[in-house]
């Protein structure tokens, strides 16, 4: 049997888990520090109900910072990859109806900042990037899976 | 087997790959529900014993501002400092000479009978909603004395509302003691009608 060479694809997909587990490490450990100013930034966005906010703040921080060892261990990559993508696109539809409505907001992404529009659209743009990102890892391992053990 | 275990080996029994794909991405979606409700229990765990612990519903920063306003003329009388106090002469000159701000503290229907010429409702059973109203008379009046008086006698919301302003930063702020009982009975002039 030929040993399993490394494509340049392989190289591109660990480039992708790397940045996502970082960039999801850091988000979750960025909003930690001060849940009331995030829940204020997720009631901005007057999506959800009283109700949901605060449980929102306090569960999303958590639910980013366990996405980065999701996707760094090999066994629970899938779940990582699928849960980044889905929260990715929670992240894509906030902000795109917050801007279609004309607020002026502060995303609250990377902890708290001052209200940008400019900022929201490349906010935006970049949870564009983190979907497709973890699409094409999620579909990646998935077709592989389906095959042969994990080589990612 | 865990499901953990299920996805990381492939089924030989299954009967088509396009079945196995459709169960592994149904275990996953399994496992991020599962990951969410993980996080929810840490975040709610972590919040428990938190210095400063979120509440279940969200309140706006202006409802916060309430609660915290409404805090201040809820403590206990006897727990206050002694805010200063002026007597009688000096309370009318200040309002002869408009030279302070008035306070009545007493609620908006006792002001509604009767009240001390330019004096403004601050009632302390409705602080949180009187005091936005008048933020910006506050705010204007700067270093102005104010003098806040009630009923008289032993009623407590002037010391309660005087305490609330020295609490948010007034500075020049007293109390009539003798209130209202004295103002009307030394026949001193009364302005009726409803809070502006």
């Amino acid at each position: 049997m030929m040993p399993a060479t490394k494509s340049t694809l392989d190289y591109f997909a660990w480039m992708v888990i790397l940045a996502l587990a970082a960039l999801f490490i850091y988000a979750g450990a960025a909003k930690l520090g001060d849940p009331l100013e995030f829940a204020d930034t997720i009631a901005a966005f007057a999506i959800l109900p009283a109700a949901l906010v605060n449980l929102l703040a306090l569960a999303l921080p958590m639910f980013e910072l366990g996405c980065g060892p999701l996707l760094l261990v090999p066994r629970t990559r899938r779940i990582g990859a699928l849960a980044v993508a889905l929260i990715s696109v929670v992240f894509f539809s906030a902000l795109l109806s917050a801007l279609l409505r004309g607020l002026v907001l502060d995303c609250g992404c990377f902890g708290s900042g001052p209200p940008s529009r400019p900022r929201m659209w490349l906010e935006l743009g970049l949870d564009a990037m983190v979907f497709s990102g973890a699409l094409f890892l999620y579909c990646r391992l998935l077709r592989r899976d389906g095959n042969v053990r994990p080589a990612l | 087997m865990s499901w953990a275990s299920l996805i990381a080996t492939p089924h030989s029994e299954s009967p088509s790959r396009a079945n196995r794909i459709s169960r592994r991405v149904a275990l996953d979606f399994g496992g991020v529900f599962l990951v969410a409700l993980i996080s929810l229990a840490a975040g709610l765990s972590i919040n428990r014993f938190s210095a400063r612990p979120l509440p279940l519903v969200y309140k706006t920063p202006e409802q916060r501002f309430d609660a915290e306003l409404t805090s201040l003329v809820t403590a206990s009388p006897l727990a206050l400092p002694p805010a200063p106090t002026v007597g009688l002469p000096e309370f009318r000159a200040a309002v002869q000479e408009k030279s302070a701000l008035i306070f009545d503290a007493r609620p908006a229907q006792f002001f509604t009978e009767g009240h001390v010429p330019g004096a403004l409702n601050l009632a302390r059973d409705n602080f949180a909603y009187d005091y936005r109203q008048l933020s910006s008379i506050l705010k204007a009046a700067n270093d102005k004395p104010i003098m806040v008086y009630c009923s008289g006698g032993v009623c407590h919301d002037s010391r309660l509302v005087a305490n609330a302003l020295l609490t948010l930063g007034f500075t020049n702020v007293s109390v009539f003691t003798g209130g209202w009982e004295a103002w009307s009975a030394a026949g001193l002039p009364v302005s009726r009608g409803p809070v502006r």
